[in-house]
C-alpha cells in the first residue's frame, strides 16, 4: 500500500481547508473525484456564477473534468456504472432552470449513494462490499464538507456510521488467509443512519429554492440560518506552481545585495506571496499574486473552471473573485509575465493603468476583493515588483541586437523582423517591438486580434508586449489563442498578407525564439536546493522585516506578515524531503504565530522575545531545511 | 510455410547457435505477461499499463503484455497457472505467494532513498497522548486487517510495549478498533476526532491537508517494512527474468524516470533481497496468516 500513499500524497483534499484563520498560500492537491461527484460540485460552482455559464454546466456532465483520471464524462460514466435515471437532470439543464438542476443533481448523487449502499449490503463477499462502500463514501464527499459546516453534530454521527459500515464489511484476507466475514447486522445499522439522513435532507420531495447553490442539508437550508461554508475550488481546478518553476531574477540580488537589508522590498515580496491582502474567496483559497505570476513570470497550469477558458488564463473580473467587480463578460485573459515590469508600463493587457501603483491597488481591491491597502503596502509591493528583471540572455545585447552566439536563422529572421510591410501600414515588427526598448513601445495598438465586442467597436487595442523571455510563456496573445511563436508568425503573415516564404517564416520564428530565450529560464532544484529550502529562505527573509516593524510598533503590518508567514511555513513543511524535521518547522511557525498573538495583545515585550527566539531557531533549522 | 515456433523452441535454437539475432531481441514469440493489482481508477491503470509495457517490450525485445487482476489472489493464481509471468505485489502477499507457489522476488520499490518504510501510530497533537499506554480504552482506526503498515506493524508496537498480549487480544486494550478502509480514511477519522488514534504508514499524514498535518503527530513507529516488490513465477526463464530486471533498473536513470509514474509511482527500484522479508514472514505467522 505504500506506493498508493506516496502517489496519493499529491492528492490531498483541498476542499476541507477551513476558512477560519490565516490562509495557506501552499495549496493542497485533492484526491480524484468520481465523475458524477465532480460534475455535481462543478454544477454548484458554475450555478453560482452570474450569469450562469450554461454551456459549461452541460459540459460538466458530458465531459471529463479538467485533469480527470476518468476518460468518461459523468453521464457516460453513469450510463455504464449506474441504473439511476438522469432524465430529470438533463431536462433541467436543457431548460436552464437553476433550481431544477440543483434539485435533480442533488437527488442524483443521493440516489447514487443509496445504490452503492444497496450493493454493499447485498454483496456476499467482503471485497465487493468494501468497494461499494468506498464508492458510496466517495460520492458522499460531494456533500460532506457542507454537512460538516452546517450540521457538525450530524457530520460526526455520519462519520462514525461510515466507519462502522466499512468496519462491518469484513475482509477478503490475502490469498485466502486472514479472511473476516461481513457483519450484516452492523452494516444494516450503520447504513440506516446514513440513509435516514439522506432521505431527510437530500431526497426530499420538494426542496426549497436556494439563492446560493450548496450541498447544505435541506433541514438546515430551510431554517434560513446562515452557514459559513469552507472556501473550495471546484474539481479540475489547479492553482499549483508551474513545473518547472520559473527562475526569479531580482535586480538587487544579481548585484549581491541581501534582501534582508531591504526591508521595504522584503515586505513587498511577502505581500506578493500573501493571500492576506485579498478578500474572500481568493484569500481563503490561498491565492496570492505569486499564484498566477510564479516567480515574477506566469503560471501555465493555473486553471479554475468557470474562470479560466484554458490553463494559464483567468477572468479576474468575473463573478467568482469579486461579485462587485463582475463585468458579466466571459473574457478570461492569458496570464502575463511581470519580468522587467518597470520597463513595461502602461499596465493591464490594454494598458489602462499608467501607474503600477494604481494597477496593483485595482488588483487587490477590485479584482480580488481585498481591503484598501495602506500606502506602505502599495509602496512595498511596487518596490518589490520593480526589481523584477528580464531573464539574462547571452544571445541578445541590452539594446536588442543579436550577439555572435545567435544562430544564423535568427540573423536572417532579424532582417524580416525589421522589414516594413505594406500589410502592416509600412511598419515592421520592430516598429512596435522596438529592440532597443526591450522589444516594446509602451503603446497600445489594435492589430485585429480582439473580436469586436459590438458593431462599430473601437476597443481592440492592446498594450505591446515585450518579446523578451517569451520562449517560455506560451500560449500567446491576450487570450492565449496561439500556442507557439511559429503560430504567431503564421497569424501575422496570414492576417496582414505579409507574403512570407516558408523559409522566412521559419527564420522569423527562429529570431523570436532567440530574442525570447534565456540562459537559465527555470529554477534548478537538486538535493541541496530543494523547493522547501527555497520556500524556507523566502519565508525567513519575509520575517526579517520584523526587525524594522517591531521597533516601530507597526501592528497592522506585522499581523499581515505573521499571519502569512506562520501559516505558509507550517503548510510548506509537508513538502519537505527531510520529513523528520517537520516538527521543528511547525514549532518555528508557532513561534512566529506567537509574535502575532503578542502584538494582538499589545504585549510588545513578548513579541520581541518570540521574534528573537524565532531567529535563533530558524538559524538552527536552516541546515536541515530541505 | 515456416513452422510456428514457440518461445521454448526459439530458446533451444538460440542455445544451439542457430539464431544470430543480437540482443536485446530475445527470441520469444510468447509475450511476457505482467499482472497488475488494481489500486485506483482502473481506466488510468489500463493507460499506464499500455505505456509501460510498450516501453518494456522495446527494451527487452520480446512482446510484453499487462493485465489487471481482481486482487492479489488472482495475481498469484495467474502466476501459478502461467497466465502471468510477473506481478507487482505488497510484501505480505509476496510471502504468502512464496509459500503457495515459490514466487521469486525480483525488484523492490524505492521511496525516499530506501526500499522500506514503517508504520506509525498517529494522534492529534492536542490530544495529550504521549505514549501508547495513553490509548487504553480509546478508539483507534487502522487501515485494513491485512495491511502491514496500516495494522499489523503498528499493532505489534502495542505488543512490544506490553499493552496487548496478542493480535486477538487487541480488543481488550482499546475501546473500539475500526478498520477504516485505507490510510486516508483512518487518518481522516483521527484528524476529525472520530477516533483517538490511527495506525498507518509513516507517510500517511501527508494524505491530510497541510493544516491537518500540522495538527497531528505520531507516538510510536514500527520496525522497517519492505516496500512493494515485483515478483516472478519460479518457472520463468532465467535469462528473460534477468533482462526484465535490467530493463526495470533503467527506470532509475534520469532519462527514464518519467516512466515510473506508470508503475504506482515509486522513486525507483533496487534488486530485491529475499532476506529482508524475514520480518514479514514472522509477522504473518504471528497474525495467523502463514
Amino acid at each position: 500500500m505504500i506506493q498508493h500513499v506516496l502517489r496519493v500524497i499529491l492528492f490531498v483534499i483541498v476542499t476541507s481547508l477551513a476558512v477560519t484563520g490565516p490562509s495557506f498560500a501552499t495549496p493542497a492537491k485533492e484526491a480524484p473525484w468520481l465523475p458524477e461527484a465532480a460534475a455535481y460540485r462543478l454544477t454548484l460552482f458554475l450555478g453560482n456564477l452570474a450569469p450562469v455559464p450554461w454551456y459549461k454546466v452541460e459540459q460538466a456532465w458530458s465531459e471529463p473534468y479538467h485533469g480527470s483520471e476518468y476518460r468518461l464524462g459523468a453521464l457516460a460514466w453513469l450510463d455504464r456504472e449506474s441504473a439511476v435515471d438522469v432524465g430529470d437532470l438533463t431536462d433541467a439543464i436543457g431548460w436552464q432552470d437553476r433550481h431544477a438542476v440543483h434539485v435533480a443533481a442533488t437527488r442524483l448523487i443521493a440516489l447514487r449513494i443509496e445504490e452503492e449502499l444497496d450493493a454493499a449490503t447485498a454483496a456476499d463477499n467482503p471485497a465487493v462490499s468494501q468497494r461499494a462502500v468506498a464508492t458510496a463514501k466517495e460520492l458522499y464527499r460531494a456533500f460532506a464538507d457542507h454537512i460538516k459546516a452546517a450540521d457538525p453534530d450530524a457530520a460526526r454521527t455520519l462519520g462514525r456510521a461510515w466507519l462502522e459500515l466499512n468496519n462491518a464489511t469484513g475482509s477478503a484476507g490475502v490469498l485466502g488467509a486472514g479472511a473476516k466475514e461481513q457483519d450484516s447486522d452492523a452494516m444494516t445499522t450503520a447504513r440506516a443512519v446514513i440513509s435516514a439522513y439522506l432521505a431527510e435532507n437530500y431526497l426530499v420531495a420538494d426542496p426549497a429554492p436556494r439563492q446560493t447553490l450548496t450541498a447544505v442539508p435541506e433541514a438546515i437550508a430551510r431554517t434560513g440560518q446562515p452557514v459559513e461554508l469552507p472556501a473550495a475550488l471546484p474539481p479540475g481546478s489547479d492553482i499549483f506552481d508551474q513545473d518547472p518553476l520559473p527562475l526569479l531574477v531580482l535586480n538587487f540580488e544579481e548585484q549581491g545585495i541581501d534582501e534582508t537589508d531591504l526591508p521595504l522590498i522584503a515586505y513587498g515580496d511577502m505581500l506578493f506571496d500573501s493571500a492576506e491582502i485579498f478578500g474572500g474567496p481568493a484569500r481563503d483559497l490561498g491565492i496570492a499574486c505569486s499564484t498566477c505570476h510564479n516567480r515574477s513570470d506566469i503560471n501555465q497550469r493555473f486553471f479554475i473552471p468557470g474562470a479560466s477558458h484554458q490553463p494559464g488564463a483567468v477572468d479576474v473580473d468575473g463573478a467568482f473573485f469579486n461579485p462587485m467587480f463582475n463585468d458579466r463578460r466571459d473574457d478570461p485573459i492569458d496570464i502575463p509575465s511581470l519580468r522587467g515590469l518597470r520597463f513595461t508600463g502602461p499596465y493591464g493587457r490594454d494598458g489602462r493603468f499608467a501607474s503600477l501603483r494604481d494597477f496593483s491597488r485595482n488588483v487587490i481591491v477590485n479584482e480580488f476583493a481585498g481591503e484598501e491597502p495602506t500606502p506602505f503596502m502599495l509602496d512595498a509591493l511596487v518596490a518589490y515588483m520593480t526589481e523584477f528583471d528580464f531573464l539574462p540572455n547571452s544571445l541578445v545585447t541590452g539594446d536588442g541586437q543579436l550577439t555572435e552566439a545567435a544562430p544564423d536563422a535568427a540573423r536572417r529572421g532579424e532582417e524580416v523582423f525589421n522589414r516594413p510591410f505594406v500589410g502592416m501600414g509600412n511598419q515592421s515588427c520592430a516598429s512596435c517591438h522596438t529592440p532597443s526598448g526591450n522589444f516594446l513601445d509602451r503603446k497600445s495598438h489594435d492589430i485585429g486580434s480582439v473580436a469586436a465586442a459590438y458593431e462599430g467597436s473601437h476597443a481592440g487595442a492592446l498594450d505591446t508586449p515585450t518579446l523578451l523571455g517569451t520562449l517560455y510563456t506560451a500560449p500567446y496573445f491576450h487570450d492565449g489563442a496561439l500556442p507557439t511563436l511559429a503560430s504567431v508568425v503564421d497569424w501575422f503573415d496570414e492576417t496582414k498578407n505579409l507574403g512570407l516564404t516558408d523559409a522566412e517564416r521559419s527564420d522569423l520564428t527562429a529570431y523570436l525564439e532567440t530574442v525570447g530565450a534565456a540562459d537559465e529560464p527555470y529554477e534548478a532544484f537538486d538535493t541541496a536546493n530543494t523547493p522547501f529550502r527555497l520556500a524556507f529562505a523566502e519565508l525567513t527573509t519575509f520575517a526579517s522585516t520584523l526587525d524594522t516593524l517591531l521597533p516601530k510598533r507597526d501592528a497592522q503590518h506585522i499581523l499581515v506578515l505573521t499571519d502569512t508567514v506562520a501559516a505558509d511555513l507550517a503548510a510548506d513543511a509537508g513538502t519537505m524531503a527531510n520529513l523528520s524535521s517537520r516538527p521543528e518547522v511547525y514549532a518555528l511557525a508557532e513561534r512566529l504565530a506567537e509574535v502575532g498573538a503578542a502584538v494582538r495583545a499589545e504585549n510588545w515585550a513578548a513579541a520581541e522575545t518570540s521574534w528573537s527566539l524565532f531567529k535563533t531557531d530558524a538559524a538552527a533549522i536552516e541546515e536541515k531545511a530541505f | 510455410m515456416m513452422p510456428r515456433l514457440n518461445r521454448r523452441h526459439l530458446l533451444i535454437l538460440a542455445a544451439a547457435g542457430l539464431v544470430s539475432q543480437p540482443m536485446p531481441a530475445l527470441a520469444q514469440s510468447d509475450p511476457l505477461r505482467l499482472a497488475f493489482i488494481p489500486q485506483e481508477n482502473p481506466d488510468k491503470l489500463l493507460g499506464d499499463i499500455k505505456a509501460i509495457t510498450a516501453w518494456l517490450s522495446s527494451e527487452i525485445g520480446v512482446p510484453v503484455e499487462g493485465f489487471v487482476t481482481i486482487d492479489h489472489a488472482a495475481a498469484v493464481e495467474a502466476l501459478r497457472n502461467g497466465d502471468a509471468d510477473i506481478s507487482f505485489m505488497g510484501a505480505l502477499p509476496f510471502v504468502l505467494a512464496e509459500r503457495e507457489i515459490g514466487a521469486i522476488p525480483l525488484l523492490s520499490e524505492v521511496y525516499r532513498d530506501t526500499p522500506s518504510y514503517t508504520g506509525r501510530v498517529f494522534v492529534r497533537r492536542d490530544s495529550g497522548f504521549k505514549m501508547l499506554a495513553d490509548l487504553e480504552g480509546r478508539d483507534i482506526a487502522f487501515a485494513d486487517p491485512i495491511s502491514e503498515s496500516g495494522y499489523m506493524y503498528p499493532l505489534a508496537e502495542f505488543e512490544r510495549a506490553g499493552l496487548v498480549s496478542s493480535p486477538d487480544a487487541a480488543e481488550d486494550f482499546f475501546g473500539r478498533i475500526f478498520f477504516a478502509g485505507g490510510y486516508q480514511q483512518a487518518m481522516q477519522a483521527m484528524a476529525e476526532g472520530l477516533v483517538d488514534a490511527a495506525g498507518a504508514s509513516q507517510y500517511a499524514d501527508l494524505l491530510l491537508t497541510p493544516e491537518q498535518q500540522s495538527q497531528v503527530t505520531w507516538i510510536a513507529e514500527s520496525d522497517a517494512i519492505p516496500s512493494h516488490v515485483v515478483i516472478a513465477r519460479p518457472e520463468l526463464d532465467a535469462e528473460l527474468r534477468e533482462n526484465f530486471v535490467a530493463a526495470m533498473m533503467k527506470l532509475n536513470m534520469p532519462e527514464h524516470r518519467d516512466k515510473l509514474r506508470y508503475l504506482y509511482g515509486p522513486d525507483g527500484y533496487v534488486e530485491a533481497d529475499p532476506s529482508v522479508f524475514d520480518g514479514v514472514r514472522t509477522m504473518a505467522q504471528r497474525f495467523g496468516l502463514l
